[in-house]
């Protein structure tokens, strides 16, 4: 890139399987975020193309992004993003709403319960701690049956023990549904759990620790 | 989606997000819907009221009979109809006693509306009727009977025929305006005019045709097809010539209640504009959540549109319910004491409510929220993120636009809702400018300031943009209360001194010169406050500057233009203000007139022309040497020519005054005519009742609707404080959690908010002052005065609400711990 712009991220291919799980580290500042961004499609690239199950989405418009993350992509982020004015139950069923199913609520309860909140459905996220909040967000995530799940340093607002419930619910959920993996961290312990291992560094990606 | 949208909503308001913007729709649509409700109902009963001043709805006077085909077209259309006919005339009874009465023949249907009293003997118990004598029969001013030494049933002469004097006539709906130079009243039928064979052509009479109609658009029909086949010398009068100081009074109430609709529309604007802008800044991370787990923009458009058109619809029928409410209370309160019966509404107040909702939604609430669907869905990793560029300049044009067009809408005048932008227009540019520099002028006097005043300050520049809008919001809201205190005030004031306690209720009329030391002295001795007694001469204009004037076809209409009463003094009449030229001096012998302005604009006559006049069978000539105005509403003896004494020393002259009777010194009446009969005495006493009764009905009305808009522009400033509350609140909890004392927070707060709301007061009096002389100057036909009492109001009301408002939205960040607060931003 040239002029005063600044290059974030340069030069990076990166082949992630159907089923795999990966882990991409990096220190603060390293482009971690802004790589999810891009491989989630909640971003544009100013270059490059991503494609997920042969749809390029970077030559989608934003809604056509939102329309394919809604079918395809669950997240998982470390401030949880639970959207305050729902309970447990209304966050989850949300993206099933979104993509039209009848059975929102159904399987809204079915994941809560899978991820042992099933008393507390109509809790709002004030009302309850960081990890079941977390726990919520991990339901909201695989509610739709995504292909592929992406999340943001999961444990990052977590003590180390609830951290170590919700990765090996992330984990355990992930292997059930068959789903892709992709999971941003700077904690060595989460991903070394993963399949593949990539490091972000000064914007260039190298494979292993 | 819609139950999506349903869902939300209610979560929104139990998290309490949606309370202002809510609370601002209801209060206007209230406020349409309940003013416009008020004023329809209260117009409905005030115009039938004034009516009663015309005997009728509408009136046509001529000099001359007019057709009678026009009467019946009036029937033919279902309009009420009847005639009049007024002229002077001797009324005899037995051989010896005779006086010139002042003799109004009606037809058995006038009047249509209000009430003739009458009383079963002479100044006696009052009762009402709704038609007047019977043929054969006439009713007669109280002071005749003693003048003519007649009782009820006695028999008296008019003309050629004989009458049986049937009832005491003590006032008539439509006897105020044309009672000076005429005699006593005598009440008689229409049909025995004839009898009486003393109409002849050329007669100074008027005749009336009287129409009234309970369907307005009949009435108005009847108008346009009579209008076009009036001839000079036929005029058409409605209330406001009938009676022009209720007129007035009425067009200024109106005035002034659409004004304060108007302002209450605009405050609730301002105050959904800033609580949508709040609402869609909170929703903008929800969106962006949404929009990540797939939510396109058109579901977020379709979502919020929704909710928004849902809340429209809460709101109007709340609003509607209690706009109608407020209405009702305030007849329900005040409803025995009307002695008018409030007339029905109908569903139009409510249209305009749910209209007004849904301009309000559209260009105040919808800009804000439309854009939350372009908001990124990256915010959910990077919450820092910039929020998406706001336009706010176009949001401005189109609430702007919005106001302008709903107070033109709603006032019908342009004027006014200039008037009101001007000033709003004024605490923008200004205050934007002033507020700017005044907050980055602080940072020098800050910084050597106290710490708790170092923080204020700093807060205060920090967020120098959003401050100085901030203000001049404030400013608008308390700019708008002021303009309506000060209208109402003045409106009030103006009213109360038109018709003080005191207000003169009877006139006398026709007092001899040898009388005058006399009448005086026992006006005095009686304790009764009277004006001073004027000398009245009655004259002609014959000639301008030489020139005679143009005659006019109908000689009945000529006279009444050139006849006037004349008087003379040496001083300017208490109510009188010069306009142009000087009084003349003390024991002025010159041959000079003062003319009143209006007079003199219909001769087109200034001050320097020579008018020659005719004052019994003498010429006299004079120049204009000044104009004056003068108060036509104030009950007193008013001329339109005003002599230097000595001129019209010469000429035979009678004394007029006005004085106040209290209801139970009537009897003084009586003895009064006794001791001098050929004295005309006037009673006005009940009209002016009537009209003080209309008057604080309506002073009334325009207090409950201040206190209306008062909760309105309340409402402004609390969204105003709140939409600020978040950064503040984020701020100050940092500060609390690096141990910031309770003092040192909640005073740095304090000392922020009463800063800005000393600059929004100050900026509010100016804005209000130059809004106020627009309005009063320009659109309610008032005179304008600055008013110094309001400066202390403006700035110190603006400081204490503001800087309370501000400190108590954010008390949370002091008794909360400052992680929950920050986790809740």
């Amino acid at each position: 890139m040239a002029g005063g712009e600044l290059a974030i991220l340069k030069g990076i291919t990166l082949e992630i399987k159907s089923g795999d799980s990966v882990a991409i580290i990096g220190a603060s500042g390293s482009g971690k975020s802004t790589l999810l961004g891009l491989l989630a499609g909640l971003d544009e690239a100013s270059g490059g193309r991503v494609i997920i199950n042969d749809t390029d989405i970077s030559a989608l418009d934003e809604d056509q992004r939102a329309l394919f993350r809604g079918r395809n992509v669950g997240f998982v982020f470390q401030s949880f993003q639970l959207l305050p004015a729902l309970t447990a139950l209304e966050n989850v069923m949300l993206p099933l709403e979104l993509q039209g199913q009848a059975d929102a609520r159904k399987q809204a309860e079915h994941f809560l319960e899978r991820v042992g909140l099933a008393e507390r459905t109509s809790h709002y996220p004030r009302q309850m701690s960081g990890g079941e909040q977390q726990r919520v967000a991990i339901a909201r995530a695989f509610a739709n049956s995504p292909a592929i799940l992406f999340a943001d340093e999961p444990t990052g607002n977590l003590d180390t023990t609830t951290g170590g419930i919700i990765v090996d619910l992330l984990f355990d959920l992930n292997r059930e549904q068959g789903t892709t993996l992709v999971l941003v961290t700077h904690d060595h312990a989460l991903a070394a759990r993963c399949e593949h291992r990539f490091r972000l560094d000064a914007g260039a990606l190298v494979e292993g620790n | 989606m819609s139950v999506t949208a349903t869902r939300m909503l209610a979560r929104d308001w139990r998290g309490g997000e949606l309370g202002v913007l809510v609370a601002a729709l209801v209060l206007a649509v209230a406020v349409v819907s309940g003013i416009s409700a008020f004023t329809t109902r209260l117009q409905v009963a005030l115009e039938q009221e004034s009516h009663r001043f015309l005997a009728a709805d509408r009136v046509v006077r001529s000099g001359r009979e007019m057709p009678a085909e026009w009467l019946q077209e009036g029937s033919s259309r279902q309009l009420q109809t009847a005639r009049l006919l007024t002229f002077p005339s001797m009324i005899y009874a037995g051989d010896e006693s005779m006086v010139l009465a002042s003799v109004k023949a009606a037809s058995s249907a006038y009047p249509l509306r209000g009430e003739l009293r009458y009383s079963q003997e002479p100044f006696g118990e009052i009762l009402t009727a709704t038609t007047g004598p019977q043929p054969g029969e006439v009713w007669l001013d109280s002071r005749l009977f003693p003048l003519l030494d007649v009782g009820l049933g006695d028999q008296v002469m008019i003309g050629e025929a004989e009458f049986t004097v049937a009832a005491a006539a003590r006032t008539e709906p439509d006897q105020a305006g044309s009672f000076l130079g005429y005699g006593p009243r005598v009440l008689m039928h229409y049909d025995d005019i004839d009898a009486t064979e003393v109409v002849q052509p050329g007669s100074r009479v008027e005749y009336r045709q009287l129409y009234a109609s309970a369907d307005n658009a009949a009435l108005e029909d009847f108008v346009d097809w009579l209008e076009p086949q009036l001839q000079e010398g036929q005029r058409l009068l409605d209330v406001r010539q009938g009676q022009p100081g209720l007129g007035d009074a009425l067009a200024r109430a109106e005035s002034f209640l659409l004004l304060a609709g108007s302002l209450g529309v605009v405050l609730a604007g301002v105050a959904i504009a800033l609580a949508a802008r709040r609402f869609s800044e909170r929703h903008n991370d929800y969106v962006a959540i949404m929009k990540s787990l797939g939510a396109t923009s058109a579901t977020i458009t379709r979502l919020y549109g929704r909710s928004l058109l849902l809340l429209g619809v809460a709101a109007t029928v709340t609003g509607c319910a209690l706009g109608w409410s407020l209405q009702a209370a305030f007849f329900g309160l005040f409803g025995d004491q009307l002695p008018i019966e409030p007339g029905p509404a109908g569903l139009r107040p409510y249209a305009i409510g749910a209209a007004t909702a849904l301009v309000c939604l559209l260009s105040f609430a919808w800009p804000p929220l439309r854009r939350l669907s372009l908001a990124s869905p990256l915010r959910v990793l990077r919450r820092d993120m910039p929020l998406e560029e706001r336009r706010t300049f176009v949001d401005y044009a189109v609430g702007l636009a919005a106001v302008s067009g709903l107070m033109w809408w709603y006032s019908g005048d342009w004027r006014l809702t200039a008037g009101v932008l001007a000033g709003l227009a004024v605490t923008v540019v200004l205050g934007l400018a002033l507020a700017l520099t005044l907050l980055r002028g602080g940072r020098l006097v800050g910084m050597s300031a106290g710490s708790i005043w170092r923080l204020a300050l700093a807060g205060l520049q920090r967020r120098g943009t959003a401050n100085a809008l901030q203000v001049v919001i404030f400013a608008m809201a308390i700019m708008l209360l002021l303009v309506l205190l000060l209208v109402r005030t003045s409106l009030i004031d103006a009213w109360q001194t038109q018709l003080p306690e005191d207000t003169p209720n009877h006139f006398m009329l026709n007092i001899a010169p040898q009388e005058v030391g006399d009448v005086e002295q026992l006006l005095q001795a009686e304790n009764i406050p009277a004006a001073p007694l004027y000398p009245m001469i009655r004259g002609r204009i014959l000639s301008v500057n030489g020139e005679p004037l143009p005659q006019t076809d109908d000689k009945a209409e000529g006279r009444r233009q050139r006849e006037a009463n004349f008087t003379w003094s040496d001083k300017l009449p208490a109510d009188n203000t010069l306009v142009e030229g000087d009084w003349w001096p003390p024991n002025s012998a010159a041959e000079e007139v003062s003319l009143e302005q209006e007079f003199a604009e219909r001769f087109g006559v200034t001050v320097g022309d020579r008018i020659g006049f005719q004052v019994g069978s003498e010429p006299l000539e004079a120049t204009v040497t000044s104009i004056r105005t003068l108060d036509w509403q104030s009950f007193n003896p008013n001329f339109w020519l005003v002599f230097p004494p000595r001129l019209l020393a010469s000429y035979p002259a009678t004394f007029m005054t006005s004085f106040y009777l209290e209801p139970e010194e009537k009897p003084f009446l009586n003895r009064f005519i006794r001791q001098f009969p050929t004295v005309t005495v006037v009673e006005m006493d009940v009209v002016v009742a009537q009209v003080r009764s209309i008057i604080s009905q309506v002073s009334a009305a325009v207090e409950l609707v201040l206190a209306v808009i008062v909760a309105a522009g309340a409402l402004v400033l609390v969204a105003g404080v709140q939409a600020s509350v978040d950064a503040r609140m984020h701020e100050s909890s940092i500060l609390r959690a690096l141990g910031a004392s309770r003092r040192l927070v909640l005073g740095g707060l304090l000392i922020e908010f009463a800063a800005m709301g000393l600059f929004a007061g100050l900026l509010a009096t100016v804005a209000a002052e130059l809004s106020v002389y627009i309005l009063q100057a320009q659109v309610m036909g008032m005179y304008y005065q600055p008013s110094p009492w309001v400066w202390p109001i403006g700035i110190g009301a603006g400081t204490v609400l503001i800087a309370g408002l501000g400190v108590f939205n954010c008390r949370k960040v002091v008794s909360s711990p400052p992680l929950s607060v920050l986790r809740e931003l």
